[in-house]
């Protein structure tokens, strides 16, 4: 019953458009002062703790890395590498951009971020020699979902901090079902410009090949440096991510050249603005989830569903089920931080693997971001194409659906997120 | 005067995330050139890395953020940057919207007020103990005045925000799809003289050559075609 009264004030707030934060925010007060006996105090002091954690200072970092990575002319790079190696089969362009968009990924954190970093690049080009722009628009909106599953994300850090999970581990994890989705994604768009034939780039010999490599070599170390720094336990995640913030300075300002040492300071204030929005939201949900435990209400949410014998099949298509449509309202910083703290401990009850259900998640806040009205990918591709919001959604149609697909996948078939964790002994 | 908080502001935020990533940064390879001296017995290098002492670099790092977090926050309402669920007031009569909005903006100003307020309170009550932070050894309250400072700026952001939108009706937007630079890439490119936006670069001449060679599309492409990446900075219109 104060599950319902909570969630339901949460939800009047959220739908007259105020920021979530504060929505959030606001839940909480409101119901403290006129339902409960909590002091007040122990709100003060959740406001001061709610952050001070330092996992979660990977995510201003990992946003500031990725802005330099996207101003630095490391994406350019990728894509001519991107487009030497695979644009000669069908879809030409537009499977560069699936693979360009996956490199990118592995660099950076944010999944609207490798959307502008490749779009604004890609598109006009693919115009230009051709492909429908429906078509462009499409293979790279949702080719940038991938910046989420493809460590590092920062969605997964808000996980791992929401669940208290290793944040290494769900990288790790995420690596081999981002490759299967790449590839996934790639044949889609393969097939349909083999349907419509589509142009085709000359095949690139071997020697360009390798240049287009060596150019591109300085962005595509940093996945080692990132993912090899965790894994073998020489940085913790928040460690590479500042590392990682530091090599893309080192890279776009010294190396590539392509951003001049004037354009730091707006870089800096972009990724502060950025990331304090998301701390904000952090901050208020930790208030929001401190609420909810006082109350109880996981361990009695958890003890129901239990009792219903809805089972983890059941609940796991039910989850997915409410991620989908909570994807299509809100972003996913918000939905992860308010439904895992509920979600998660039903999930541990019925014998679900954490990392697992990170992994599906992440998944889920992907196919998020290209559905309507609020996919993030979806504003900022039709904003580099000019397409309307509803064209570009239709023109994502065909991706979606492999991304259903491949969200089944993960959801049922666990050993494809937990294979590699578990055999490189981290979980 | 507001001028000057502004740029106060903006600096300060810029600031702490540049200063607390080239910390950390240090931090690290100051323990790993530690660890290499020691194996590689370099003991003049040892000695002198080891008298510094960088164990309080997390703490800093922490607080650095929880500051940059409370007033970049106030600075992103500024910006327009805190979204909500506006799917459904979107689709209301504009006099019905208006109200909303003005509604949603005075929430955050309660919001933060009260917030401050509590902050305030904290503070004062902490000030009188001798609570130090366990690294750095400096006095709680000064970390945690970040909470009502942040809060109050905060607070007098969204009543400003408010106060506009009362009078102009215009609120301060985000533009996700908002390439820093990249038009005054191309505006630089067209005053010099140069052909084509040093962005487009490698690929848009990549794909021109494969052009000739395929023969086929000339040049009747869509309407991104000759204006490009500068195109970002309107597009992004909303339904």
């Amino acid at each position: 019953m104060t599950g319902l009264i909570i969630f339901g004030l949460l939800l009047v707030l959220m739908l007259t458009g105020m920021p979530v934060s504060i929505a959030l925010g606001l839940t909480v007060l409101t119901y403290l002062f006129t339902m409960t006996t909590v002091p007040i105090e122990s709100v003060a002091l959740k406001l001061f703790t709610g952050i001070e954690k330092f996992e979660i200072m990977a995510i201003p970092f990992f946003i500031l890395a990725g802005n330099f990575l996207t101003h630095g002319g490391v994406a350019r790079r990728m894509i001519a590498f991107a487009s030497s190696m695979v644009g000669h089969y069908h879809g030409g362009l537009g499977l560069s951009a699936v693979f360009a968009c996956a490199l990118f990924a592995a660099v950076s954190g944010s999944s609207p971020a490798t959307v502008v970093a490749v779009g604004s690049i890609l598109l006009p080009a693919m115009v230009k020699q051709g492909f429908p722009v429906r078509f462009g628009t499409g293979a790279i909106a949702s080719g940038g979902g991938l910046g989420i599953l493809i460590p590092p994300s920062i969605v997964m850090v808000m996980y791992a901090v929401s669940t208290n999970s290793s944040v290494g581990a769900l990288f790790i994890a995420g690596i081999v079902p981002g490759i299967v989705l790449a590839f996934m994604l790639g044949i889609t768009t393969w097939w349909i410009a083999r349907r419509n034939n589509y142009p085709r780039l000359k095949r690139a010999d071997w020697a360009t090949r390798f240049r287009t490599w060596r150019k591109s070599v300085w962005g595509l170390m940093l996945i080692f440096l990132v993912m090899g720094g965790i894994y073998t336990g020489a940085f913790t995640p928040t460690e590479a991510a500042a590392m990682s913030a530091v090599y893309a300075f080192v890279v776009a300002v010294y190396v590539y050249k392509d951003m001049p040492l004037s354009r730091v300071p707006r870089v800096l204030l972009d990724s502060a603005n950025m990331s304090a929005m998301l701390l904000y939201i952090i901050t208020n949900a930790v208030l929001f989830s401190y609420l909810l435990t006082y109350e109880n209400i996981p361990q009695q949410l958890a003890q129901w569903m239990v009792d219903t014998g809805l089972g983890p099949i059941g609940f796991l298509l039910a989850v997915n089920v409410m991620l989908l449509l909570a994807g299509n309202i809100m972003e996913p910083t918000s939905i992860i931080l308010i439904t895992s703290p509920v979600l998660f401990p039903v999930a541990m009850a019925l014998g679900i693997d954490p990392i697992h259900f990170g992994v599906m998640v992440a998944v889920n806040m992907e196919i998020g971001m290209i559905t309507p009205p609020v996919g993030l990918n979806l504003y900022v591709a039709s904003g580099i194409s000019r397409l309307g919001m509803t064209e570009t959604t239709v023109a994502c149609f065909p991706w979606l659906l492999t991304m259903l697909v491949f969200l089944m996948m993960i959801t049922y078939w666990p050993t494809l997120s937990l294979w590699l964790p578990r055999t490189l002994g981290m979980m | 005067m507001l001028r000057i908080l502004d740029r106060l502001e903006e600096w300060l935020i810029a600031f702490l995330i540049g200063a607390a990533t080239l910390l950390i940064f240090v931090a690290v390879v100051h323990r790993y050139s530690l660890d290499m001296s020691a194996e590689w017995g370099w003991d003049v290098l040892y000695d002198w890395l080891f008298v510094i002492d960088l164990s309080w670099a997390q703490e800093l790092c922490i607080y650095m953020f929880v500051w940059m977090a409370k007033f970049g926050a106030a600075y992103g309402v500024r910006t327009g940057i805190h979204v909500g669920v506006d799917v459904l007031i979107n689709n209301l009569p504009e006099w019905a919207r208006s109200k909303l909005v003005l509604f949603g903006l005075l929430a955050g100003a309660l919001f933060t007020g009260l917030v401050g307020t509590f902050g305030a309170n904290f503070v004062w009550h902490i000030a009188h103990t001798e609570q130090t932070s366990p690294d750095l050894e400096v006095p709680v309250w000064i970390v945690y005045l970040a909470i009502p400072l942040g809060s109050y700026l905060m607070c007098f952001r969204f009543l400003e925000v408010a106060w506009s939108f009362f009078r102009t009706g215009e609120l301060p937007r985000h533009e996700h799809a908002h390439v820093e630079g990249l038009e005054e890439e191309v505006e630089q490119a067209q005053a010099t003289g140069r052909p084509e936006p040093v962005f487009l670069g490698e690929s848009i001449t990549l794909a021109e050559e494969r052009e000739h060679i395929h023969g086929g599309h000339s040049e009747h492409a869509g309407p991104t075609d000759d204006h490009g990446p500068e195109s970002n900075d309107r597009g992004e219109g909303r339904p």
